[in-house]
């Protein structure tokens, strides 16, 4: 057996944490623009998802694409706004918060599992070389 | 990794020696051709040099290793890398493989202190 082969499971681990710190990237752009109603190019922000695609060499993860949520914007009665249209309404992002909440909660576990099974793996082999003694 | 199988397959041969010669028969000493002959067995290559030599080879690797978990780590603390999961995985793989290195090296010595006690 290679040297190389007893890191698979850290190489995995890894790349899971590495997808994961990207997810938390993603959904802190999308909780930072959530009342962002110029992103550039005169719509409000898009919401960003992160799609994620397994790496078939060494079994992990990798991050796949950034698309943009193509959802309808959030209309919001604001007479007074200087971006509101003729009914008095402005087009915000369509970001909701609750749910990047609960996307970050999914994002935050996800990473942790990913710790522990390097933390628990680092044991494993520990345990292992035990028998050596 | 080490090639341990060199040793194992060593002392089976020698296990193997000890049994047929505890199997021969007392009434049947006729001739020096029937007691088994350690040395006429098909052992390659069995000694403990070659294990010595073999860690060698593991030793530059788990140094590379080292080495490279090292310079991870100071490229984050000068700030030319930002990513800490890879001084994660560098770090982790460097500890891993040189506890298994630890563990051989004393399994090595362990068993030439054995030999060297050994009464002859």
């Amino acid at each position: 057996m290679e040297v190389e082969n007893n890191f698979g499971p850290v190489d995995i681990a890894i790349s899971g944490l590495r997808a994961q710190g990207k997810q938390i990237e993603i959904i802190s752009s999308n909780v930072a623009n959530a009342r962002t109603t110029n992103a550039g190019n005169g719509e409000p922000y898009r919401r960003l998802e992160a799609t994620f695609k397994s790496d078939s060499d060494t079994g992990g993860v990798k991050l796949d694409k950034i698309l943009t949520d193509t959802s309808e914007f959030l209309k919001v009665l604001d007479p007074g706004h200087p971006l509101a249209d003729e009914n008095g309404y402005v087009a915000m992002p369509n970001v909701n918060l609750p749910v990047e909440m609960m996307n970050l909660t999914i994002a935050t576990r996800v990473y942790q599992a990913n710790t522990a099974v390097l933390k628990r793996y680092q044991q494993m082999v520990e345990t292992t070389l035990e028998l050596l003694r | 990794m080490v090639n341990m199988n060199a040793n194992v397959s060593g002392i089976q041969n020698t296990m193997k020696g000890i049994l047929e010669q505890k199997s021969v028969q007392p009434g049947n000493n006729s001739g020096n051709s029937s007691l088994p002959k350690i040395g006429s067995l098909d052992h390659k290559s069995a000694d403990f040099g070659d294990a010595v030599k073999a860690i060698n080879n593991y030793i530059s690797k788990v140094d590379d290793l080292q080495t490279s978990s090292d310079m991870s780590i100071k490229d984050l603390l000068s700030g030319k890398n930002e990513d800490i999961t890879s001084v994660v995985s560098a770090v982790a793989k460097a500890d891993l493989s040189f506890k298994l290195l630890v563990g051989v090296r004393n399994k090595l010595i362990e068993a030439y202190k054995q030999t060297m006690n050994m009464q002859v």
